[in-house]
Formats: C-alpha cells, sequence, structure tokens
C-alpha cells in the first residue's frame, strides 16, 4: 500500500471527522463489539453443538439462529470499515490485521461448508456429527478465537497512527 | 477502596502482570472470547425464548448454559484483574459504574428466572414460551448487550476528565 495514497487517505473529511468526533469513532467502536459478541456466538452455540453439548437439540434447526448471523455480520462489516477509515494506515501497515481478516474467511468458509452439508442433514438431528464435521466445528472456533485476538492485538501492534505523520 | 483493590493487585501479582508487555492484551482478548461465549449460551437461549428458532425445545437449549456460566466467571475473573491493576480508572469511570449495575440488574433477574419462570417453562412443554419467559429473556438480552457496551465505552470516561456517581 503505497504510503502517499494512505496520507491522501486519512485526510479525506470523512476520515479527519471519524478520527476527530468522539461520539463517531466510539459508536463505531461499540457496534463493532456487540456485533462480534453476536457474529462469534452464533457460531459458538453451533459449534458446541456440532461437538455434541446440547445433543437433544435437533442440529438442523440451528439454522434458525443465521438471520442473527447475516445481519450482525453487516453491522460488524460496515462498522469496520468505519474504523478502518479513521486510522487506514495504522491497520493496513499491519500484518495482524491481514491476519485477522484471513481467520474471518476461513471460518467463514466453514460456516458456509457446513450450511451446505451437515447443517442441512435432517438425519443429524439426533445421531452424533460425522468426525470430519466436528473438526470443522473445533477449527471454527480455533479461527474465531484468533480473530478476536488478533483484533484485540491491533491496539497494540500497530507500526504507525497515522501515515502523515509517523510516529 | 482504590487502595484496598491496588494492595490486593500489586500484592497478588496481578498488577506486575498485567503490566508487563503482554499482560494488559491477552487478559483482553480473553475477556472479549469469554463475551462471545456467554452471548453465543446465555443470548441464544434469550432469542429463543423471545420467539427465535422456533421449534428448538427449550430444555435442549438450556445444555448450552453452563458454557455461558463458564464465559461469565472467565469475564469476572479477567475483569477483576482489570479492575485491581487500575482501579481509578474503574470505580471513577461512569460507563464501569452503569455497567457493574446491568450485571446486578442481570443477576436478579437470573435468579427470578430459576426461582419462578424456568420451571413452568420446562412443565409448558417442548416449545411454549409464557410471557413472563419472554420479559426475562427481553431483560437478559438487554443486560448483556448493555453490559458490552458500557465495557466499550469505558475508554471513553476516561477519569478524571468525567463525572461519576459518586465523585
Amino acid at each position: 500500500m503505497p504510503m502517499d495514497y494512505l496520507v491522501w487517505l486519512e485526510e479525506t473529511p470523512f476520515s479527519t471527522w471519524m478520527r476527530e468526533s468522539g461520539p463517531a469513532f466510539f459508536s463505531s467502536l461499540v457496534f463493532h463489539s456487540v456485533a462480534m459478541g453476536f457474529v462469534v456466538g452464533v457460531h459458538v452455540a453451533t459449534d458446541l453443538r456440532i461437538l455434541g453439548v446440547a445433543p437433544r437439540v435437533p442440529l438442523s434447526l440451528m439454522r434458525r439462529f443465521f438471520s442473527v448471523l447475516w445481519v450482525n455480520l453487516v453491522v460488524v462489516s460496515l462498522s469496520g470499515v468505519l474504523l478502518l477509515a479513521a486510522y487506514p494506515a495504522k491497520a493496513l501497515t499491519n500484518p495482524v490485521f491481514y491476519f485477522k481478516l484471513a481467520a474471518v474467511v476461513a471460518a467463514l468458509a466453514i460456516t458456509r461448508s457446513l450450511l451446505r452439508g451437515l447443517l442441512r442433514e435432517p438425519r443429524y438431528d439426533d445421531d452424533p456429527a460425522p468426525r470430519k464435521a466436528r473438526l470443522l466445528a473445533a477449527l471454527s472456533l480455533a479461527l474465531w478465537a484468533a480473530a478476536v485476538t488478533s483484533g484485540r492485538l491491533l491496539a497494540y501492534t500497530h507500526n504507525m497512527m497515522m501515515a502523515s505523520h509517523q510516529y | 477502596m482504590p487502595e484496598t483493590l491496588l494492595a490486593f493487585g500489586q500484592k497478588s501479582g496481578i498488577y506486575d502482570f498485567m503490566h508487563s508487555a503482554w499482560g494488559w492484551p491477552t487478559v483482553e482478548s480473553l475477556h472479549f472470547m469469554g463475551l462471545c461465549v456467554l452471548i453465543g449460551t446465555v443470548g441464544m437461549f434469550d432469542l429463543r425464548m423471545l420467539g427465535l428458532a422456533r421449534g428448538i425445545p427449550i430444555h435442549a437449549l438450556h445444555k448450552l448454559v453452563p458454557w455461558g456460566i463458564a464465559g461469565y466467571c472467565l469475564n469476572v475473573t479477567t475483569g477483576f484483574m482489570f479492575v485491581v491493576s487500575a482501579p481509578d480508572q474503574y470505580l471513577f469511570n461512569p460507563a464501569f459504574q452503569v455497567k457493574l449495575s446491568l450485571m446486578v440488574l442481570a443477576g436478579i433477574n437470573v435468579l427470578f428466572f430459576y426461582r419462578f419462570v424456568f420451571g413452568p417453562v420446562k412443565a409448558a412443554g417442548a416449545t411454549a414460551v409464557p410471557p413472563t419467559a419472554r420479559t426475562v429473556a427481553a431483560v437478559s438480552l438487554t443486560c448483556w448487550v448493555g453490559v458490552i457496551v458500557c465495557g466499550r465505552l469505558i475508554t471513553y470516561y476516561r477519569p478524571p476528565y468525567h463525572w461519576c456517581f459518586w465523585c
């Protein structure tokens, strides 16, 4: 990412406003955190169920919680873009940010494959999920933990706050 | 009060750990993961009582709740580690005060639920939800979302620049 582009980006009126308005910045943080809770939360519930917790919950009905996931995925993405707009260089020059995005994409790829297979199979409503599905559920939990951790670490691992005055 | 907490933090070694290079970010990451587990279990249970995912038997979904209690305990522990490592920043912080009040309210709500509501809900059969249960679920969900909002705002209302209830 060329530095002049980042400088231009952070000097746009919108980026300046996102940075300097306390309410704009903090409401984005608040929405990002609450939506994170629900995005990861729906995955925690579904993955735990696949791993054998609450075995009498019909597995295929877990999809009924996914409307909550989609809504909050939109909120988490939009608020994430707003936070990125406030300090573009802070995240975009930090490898941890790309690791976080990769973890989220990988976790959502698992969700997609589970939604296409296991979660549509009424026969697993009562029977334990196959071994492969359990491994995917465990991997999904690990990826979400990695995404949450790397998200939190963005506040500690950045190389610079802004491209225009690097410190 | 702040002195007592700080003394405990220093004597127990928590203070030194938290102020070491990776102490604070590590414990914050665990705090965020605990939050996700709480929303993913107790939050999904509340959503079910509010009418989402009809068809999932309530007592079957309740098997997720012990994981939520584990998440809660993780967050009380990690939260306590923050507080004893910088008591002034929390005790005199309006966001923290509202957060604790909401946790007390959520606690009373939990006691009320298990004393008066969960029995009738189980007795009413697999899927029926009495109106009291909906109210309890709405209070629970509102409290926990409020707790996340206030938690995130602790850094916004940093003392001594803001008012608080007793200073």
